[in-house]
Order: structure tokens, then sequence, then C-alpha cells
């Protein structure tokens, strides 16, 4: 603003910065425009004022809504609880139904109750007990009958001496027993009892090791060493663990026959599948689906031409760059059976004589070689028994069944041990989600990965409530799908960082100009309020001071 | 004493690091060039003789993700159409038969790598296009093209910071999604992209160091273009003399140990501090760990034929338990006369999902009626200034 000017003393002396600084109108060679209207001055204060609302009240919340990341809000604490093993401790119990029907009542429940101490004083393992019931009286025992809540099923008969023996088509356990060595109703303990309780004991005993090891294994467990498992144990469940496969619930076979010449053409593959497999596809019906798909090909050179093969050899038999064993049939796993026919051997380094014809890739399945005369251009059925058989077989320990008992008993256990298994992999899932909607601040968290958290969340509380029943396995399943599906969401993906000159870069050619006459027109005006607020109280004082 | 007190450290560890002492179980394989055009068709064959290899080695295709920006085999300025050579001799055509790349043109973006290592895909992702690994899971990642400091471009047109590859390496590894890693990048200023690293078990490798560029070996005058870069050369050469077979005993060390300056004209960088054990373990890997399929293979004895005899006769068993269940249901149905619809299973309360977050619709109304009138209030204030 222009100092008033002083006098018409120094009017002479006005130099070129008087001309500039204090433009009297009469004197000066340079025009002054007019000065402002009140009005004119009054209007520009509006026009700045609107521009800074329209910047603070629309343009910062605009800005802030669109650049913002939607972050769904995660039940962090509780999945890491999850993950760390403090929501759920699992423990699988496994009833055991006693049928005792040719002793009385009284002495059948004292039986029991005997049992189930010897069981308890035996058992170290808290994640894993067998609990002892008496099965309620049938009058008439129905052969195959077989409770669906009980894992098993003990069978009493009276007879010469006491052996046990397991149903190999049944979960059931037959006891037999002199009728001496029946517990009197007030003894602590007799021999029977402790029969049974090491009997059962050694039946689950692969079982508890396995479960024992998974817990141990997974991070979320509270205690980190499996509890009382010899080197030699954990090195077997090291391997079992190695050769199976992930759980899924559906996997796809492929039966493949490969041959290094033209012949055979043909294989009777339909009906030996029916015969030899189905079955057994059955009965894992209930833990697993199967999709089937068979392939011949012809001049299919192995990676080893060797006639004897060793083992070296064995692990680059399979021609991946040329055989077309490709996973990409389906959504689901594939395992591979394959059949070749050639008559290469495979050779023993250390024992001789010994001969086979298969072996198991882990993770992905058998191969057999099968022996044919070359002029025989069909393969039928019989010559694939010995090979479906031996599919059969490794089929069940890829996809991690237990070895020892009977295979109603094996398959029962295979399920228990999935249920538990997906139970800790879904908590583990959850636990990375939560760490990593952490440690990623700028990952974005869309809704559906909430939602899926929550089922996940419920389903697991359901699975570990009915851990060793029929239905954990159907909800770890839902659980673990749910958990998966959150943390591999699709949209939860993109350049997550960006360095602060890239962000520099965006802003500034469309901030610089914009804020630059925003900020200035802000500045003049402060100032000019300012100076006004300061002349007033001057001409009050001055006003005054008349 | 000694002894006594060396067993228990053994054990302890064993005991204490149930994953870090297991062993892998498949090889994975991920190799990405990120260039296009025809000047660069030495990134392309870098990745495609890796890829041959890789191959060599055992991994199947299905275990190699292999991502090739552009077709240099198909280009019309190729001289020698339908093929792609890292050599001038010509003598291997890398393009041959049996190649089954994944990604190919387009595809190759920074988003789809990141997708790639994090399998965030979607369900219409065909599983050979997926990496489908595990905590037993080594994995060979392989890239090439044009680079700077922390970050290497794609396609012209965007680029991976070294910080994006970091943390797809930490999701992962949350994830247990692999259980080692060997990290080699042949790029200017490679040495960079790993330094910001933060995630366990991975070995990295990079061909120059910051400010340092990267060169091409040789180039085919026929061709007319540079085929092959320094470093991936003599990569390439240590793997074809001195790793024949997978039964190779040569160790990574070795292969750090065989790059010389002179001939790459850049300083390699390793990293191993984010290896367990340090360098010592990580140089201790064998070359075959990361580059070959290492199958552990169980043959069957002649024993086993027990197992057998019990599944056939399981198989007899199995269909006489269902002819007889089928007839007992028959009976079953004949004789009381239940209706259908009875329910069979005891009614279960399950409590439903609940929503996590609650912006309800209200909020969302008044929001937008808000801003509206503001609109509308601004406007008419811009209508009363006028006047």
């Amino acid at each position: 603003m222009a100092p008033p000017p002083s006098g018409p003393t120094q009017k002479d002396t006005a130099s070129s910065a008087a001309a500039s600084e204090s433009p009297a109108p009469a004197t000066s060679a340079i025009k002054a425009p007019p000065p402002e209207t009140p009005t004119a001055i009054c209007r520009r204060s509006y026009i700045v004022l609107s521009f800074w609302l329209l910047v603070v009240f629309l343009g910062i919340p605009f800005w802030w809504k669109t650049t913002t990341i939607y972050r769904a809000d995660l039940p962090v604490d509780r999945m890491l609880e999850w993950a760390d093993g403090k929501a759920c401790r699992p423990a699988i119990p496994i009833q055991i139904a006693v049928h005792a029907d040719s002793l009385q009542e009284e002495e059948a429940n004292h039986l029991v109750r005997l049992a189930q101490h010897a069981i308890d004083d035996l058992n170290d393992f808290s994640g894993h007990h067998l609990r002892l019931q008496l099965a309620p009286r049938q009058d008439r025992p129905r052969e195959g009958e077989h409770d669906p809540k009980s894992a098993l099923s003990i069978h009493l008969k009276p007879g010469d001496a006491t052996t046990a023996a397991l149903d190999p088509y049944r979960a059931a356990l037959d006891i037999t027993y002199p009728l001496n060595s029946v517990p009197p109703l007030h003894s602590a303990s007799s021999m029977l009892t402790t029969y049974i309780a090491t009997e059962l004991r050694s039946t689950f005993a692969e079982e508890q090791a396995i479960v024992s090891y998974l817990l141990s294994a997974s991070p979320s467990s509270p205690t980190s060493k499996p509890a009382g498992l010899s080197p030699a144990v954990v090195e077997a469940l090291e391997k079992r663990a190695t050769r199976a496969l992930r759980y899924a619930p559906t996997y796809h076979l492929t039966f493949s026959l490969f041959t290094d010449g033209p012949t055979p053409t043909t294989w009777d593959i339909d009906t030996a599948i029916n015969e030899y497999m189905k079955p057994l596809l059955d009965v894992l019906g209930p833990i697993h689906n199967f999709t089937i798909d068979t392939q011949v090909q012809l001049y299919a050179t192995p990676g080893v031409q060797s006639q004897t093969l060793t083992m070296d050899d064995l692990a680059s038999f399979i021609n991946a760059a040329e055989w077309p064993l490709s996973p990409s049939i389906g959504g689901a796993p594939t395992i591979n059976f394959l059949t070749f026919i050639g008559n290469q051997t495979i050779g023993f380094p250390d024992s001789e004589g010994q001969t086979s014809q298969s072996w198991m890739i882990p993770q992905w399945g058998t191969v057999y070689l099968l022996s044919q005369p070359d002029t025989n251009n069909h393969v039928p059925k019989d010559a694939l028994r010995q090979p479906m058989l031996t599919f059969g077989g490794h089929l069940l320990t890829l996809l991690g069944t237990p070895q020892s008992g009977s295979l109603p008993l094996r398959l029962s256990s295979l399920s228990r041990i999935r249920s538990a298994d997906l139970l800790l992999r879904a908590s583990d899932t959850l636990g990375s989600l939560a760490r990593l909607s952490r440690s990623l601040s700028s990952i974005a968290i869309p809704r559906n990965v909430a939602d899926g958290v929550a089922k996940s969340l419920q389903h697991l509380e359901e699975a570990c409530a009915s851990l060793g029943g029929s239905e954990a396995l159907y909800h770890a399943r839902i659980a673990e799908e749910e958990a998966e599906r959150a943390f591999f969401e699709k949209s939860m993906v993109g350049q997550l960082y960006f360095p602060d000159e890239h962000k520099i870069a965006v802003y500034l050619p469309l901030l610089g100009p914009v804020t630059v006459p925003l900020v200035m027109g802000a500045i003049k005006e402060i100032k000019r309020l300012l100076q006004a607020r300061k002349q007033r109280a001057q001409e009050a004082k001055e006003k005054k001071s008349q | 004493m000694l002894l006594p007190i060396r067993l228990l450290a053994v054990l302890t560890t064993s005991l204490f690091l149930p994953l870090a002492s297991a062993e892998h179980t498949n090889n994975w394989a991920v190799l990405v060039g990120t260039s296009r055009f025809w000047f660069n068709y030495r990134h392309l064959s870098n990745v495609l003789s890796m890829y041959r290899t890789v191959k060599r080695l055992g991994i199947p295709d299905s275990q190699i993700i292999l991502m090739l920006p552009d077709d240099m085999a198909c280009n019309p300025r190729n001289a020698f159409p339908g093929t792609v050579y890292s050599n001038s001799n010509r003598a291997m055509d890398l393009y041959g038969d049996n190649i089954e790349v994944d990604y190919r043109g387009y595809e190759v973006t920074v988003e789809n790598f990141i997708r790639l290592l994090t399998d965030r895909v979607g369900d219409e992702m065909p599983r050979s296009k997926r990496l489908l690994t595990d905590d037993k899971s080594n994995i060979l990642i392989y890239m090439t093209g044009h680079g700077g400091n922390e970050f290497l471009k794609f396609q012209d047109a965007e680029e991976i910071g070294a910080w994006d590859l970091a943390d797809a390496f930490q999701q992962m590894w949350e994830k247990k999604r692999y259980h080692e890693i060997l990290f080699m990048i042949d790029t200017c200023q490679a040495n960079t992209m790993f330094s910001r690293l933060y995630s366990p078990n991975i070995i990295a490798t990079g061909s120059s160091e910051l400010d340092q560029s990267s060169y091409s070996h040789h180039a085919d005058n026929d061709v007319g273009v540079a085929v092959i870069d320094r470093y991936t050369y003599y990569n390439l050469e240590f793997l074809e003399n001195q790793v024949k077979d997978l039964s190779s005993q040569k160790t990574v060390g070795d292969l750090f140990d065989s790059y010389d300056i002179s001939k790459i004209h850049s300083n390699p960088g390793m990293r191993y501090d984010l290896f367990p054990g340090g360098a010592d373990v990580a140089r201790s890997r064998l070359i075959t760990d990361f580059f070959g399929n290492i199958q552990n293979v169980e043959v069957d004895q002649k024993e086993n034929g027990a197992l057998e005899e019990e599944l056939l006769e399981l198989g007899r068993t199995i269909a006489m338990l269902r002819q007889k269940e089928a007839d007992e249901l028959n009976q079953y149905n004949n004789a009381t006369s239940v209706p259908a619809s009875q329910p069979t299973e005891p009614v279960k309360h399950i409590r439903g999902a609940t929503a996590l977050t609650d912006d309800n619709w209200w909020t969302k109304k008044v929001v937008g009626a808000t801003a509206l009138a503001g609109c509308i209030g601004l406007w008419a204030l811009g209508s009363f200034l006028e006047t």
C-alpha cells in the first residue's frame, strides 16, 4: 500500500523511486489506475473465499475419498489367536463303543471303567484321547452294522485265551477273553483291562503319532516339541508328510499307458478301473472326490534308456520334456498312474536277485513297468490287475493314509487326521492374512475378504468343537477353503509401493499451477484485511483523540 | 563330555527347526523376460537358454513358468524364421519342439508377475499358468530385461520396484509358498533389485552393481543383433559344462566362484544374509536343488504283496457289502412306509456369518444428500454473488 504523500517540499527531489512508490496523481508520469471501488474489493474477497471453500469442502474430501484404499475391518486379534493356537486346543476324542453282550450290565460297566483308567494312565498326549463307552445291548447283533459316532467298536466274546484281531471289513476289534479274566466288581485292575488298553493304544499309535507330529510341526502349537516321539518315528512321519499330497476335496487321476514301440494300442482300462479301483474310490468317497481320465501314448521314449534301472535312473525315467503329463485338466490336482510297457527291470544295489516292477514318486504318482510280448496289440484286464492294485495301494499312501490297521480303521483315521490338518492349515492361513494386513498398510482389503474370514472363523469354531466326529472334516474343509479364498483374493494385488518421488511427479504438475494463485490470493486478501483493520483502529484512535 | 553336548545340540536343532531341516520335494522355475522389440532379442534368448537348461535337468513344463513378452522367432526381421539362437554358431535352436510359453506378449505385466508369485488369480486361470508351490518347493526365479536403480522395466510401459518384489516374496513366505528360492537377475544395476528383499530362505544373485551396466556377450551378424548377455552366457557355460545331469554335486558356491569379472565386465552380486546359516549353508546348496528336479522315488519291494491281496479282498468285500446294503434298503423301504421327507439329521442352530463392516444404507444416502445440497448451495452462492 502506498504511503500518503508527505508534503509539497519533497516534490522536486522526487526520484524515480518516489515515482514508483508514491504515485501522486498530479505529478507522476505514470497514470495510476483509478481507486478500486469497495464493491470490487468485496467481490474479489468473495471470489477468493469461494475458491477456498470449493477446495476445502469439495476438493479435499473428493481427493481423500478417491485415493484411500478400502480396507475392510478384519478381526485381526481373533485371527492371530487362531494362528497361535490360543483359540482352540485341538483335541481329538475318539469314541469307542464296547459291545460286551455276554457280560452282566454291572460287570461290563466296571470293565469299561477300569479299561478307561488303564488307557488314561498309558496316554501322555492330550491332543488325542480314547474314550470307551458301553454300547447299548442289542438282542440280535447285526453283522455289518456300525455306529457312525464311534470310531471303533470292540466286541468282547468269551473264549479260551486272550486274543485280539482287527476286523478287516469293519472298524471293529474282536477280543476274546477267558471267563476267569473278567475283573471282579471291586477289583482295581485286571489283566483283561490292561490288555484292552494296550491293544487299543497300539491300534491308534500311528494316528496318535501323526496327530502329535502335525500339532508340533505347525507353528501355532503351544508346545513346539513332539510329545515323546522317538527320532525314528519322527523320521517316518516326516517321510509321510513329504509323500502325501496336500489335501484337496477333489483329485484328478490320470491313468496312462506309455509304450516305446507301436504296440500295444488298446487296453482294458475301463473294466480294470471298475474292478480294482472303483471299490477303493468309493470308500474314499466321504473324504475325497475323484475324476478320472486315461490316455495311451505310442513311441514314448523314457528319459533313461538302459535296460537295468538304478535308483538314480528312476528319478529321471519320466521324460518330463516330451510325455504329455499335463496337470492342466480341470482345477483339481492330478495324480499320475503310469503303466510303461517295456522289459526294463529295476536293479537294487544292495540286495541281489530282488526285483521290482514299480516305484512311487512322492506327491506325483506311480510308475509301473509292465513287460508284455511285442506282438500283443492289446493289454487285457488280467494283465492290469497287478498294476491297478499297486496304484490303489499307492493312492492310499499318496493321500496320507496311515499304514497300519485294517482299511476301514485307516480311512476313518485318515479323515480325522485330515480334519486336524485342515484346521491347522486354515488357522495358519488366517494368521498369515492377519500379519500381512498389518505389515502391508497399503494393500486393499475388499469386503468379501472380511466375509470369508468371518465364515472361516465360524466354521473353524464348529470344526474345533466337533473334532473326532464325522462333521469335523466338513467344517474344517469349508474353513480352509474360505481362508484360502480370502488370502488369495484376486483384487488384493497391484503395485503396493509408490516411492515419494513418484507421488511428487504425479501431483506436482497438477497441483503446482493450481495452488500458486490460490495461495497468493489468500495471502493478499489476508494482508488487505489486516491493513484495513489497522487503519480502522487508527482512525478510531484519531477520532477519540479529537 | 563333548560328544553328549554335541549330540544334544544336534537334537535340539533338529527339534526346533523342523521346517528348515526338511528336504524339498519339488522344483519350480519362473523365467521372466521383460523387454519387447527386436533389439532386445538377447533378453529372450537369455530366458530361453535358461528354459532349456532347467528342462534338461528334469523340471517338467508343468513346473516351469515361462514369460516371454515378444515372439522373436516370428519377428519379420528375423533372418531365420521360427528360430531363436543364443550363439552365433547357431548350433542349438532354442525355439524348437516342446516349448511351452505360459505368459506371452502383453500378458507379461508387473501385475501378472506379482499375481503369479502370490497366486492371487481368478478361477479362470488354468493350473498350468499358476505357481502351485508349497512349503516343500524350491523355486528358481530368473529375470532379465532393462533395469535401473531398484526397478526393472516391463515392456517399455511399466516397471516393478525392488519393494514390490520384496513384498511379493514376503507374501509367499507368509503363505508358505516356498522352501528356498534362488533369485537370479541379469539386467543393468541388477544387484539393486534384490537389495530390498527381507524374507528368509532366499539366495539372490545379480549381474551388476549400482551404476553398472550389464553387457551383451556377442552379436550374430546374420541375425543382426546381440544374441546373449554376458552374465547369462557364463552362467550357462558353467551349467552346460559342469552340471551334466541330476547326479552332479556342484554347489551354488561353485557357480558363484566361477564368475570372472574380466569376462562378465560387471561385478556380479550375491546375497546370503537371508539364508538361515548364512553364506556357508547357502553356498553348499546343490545346483540341482534349484535347476534340477529332485525326486526321491520309493521303489516297491516284493514284500508289499500282502497289501495288494488285501486290496483285492477289500474290493470284493465292498461289492458284497454294497449289494447287501441295497437289499436292506429295499427291504426297509418296503416294510415301513416312512415319508421321505422325515428329517434324519438333528436340526442344528448355526450362527450365521456376521458382517464385519457396518456402513449401512442410510449413511450412504446422507452423504449423497449432503454432497448434493453442498453443490446446490455453492451454485446458489455463485448466482447470489453474480447479481
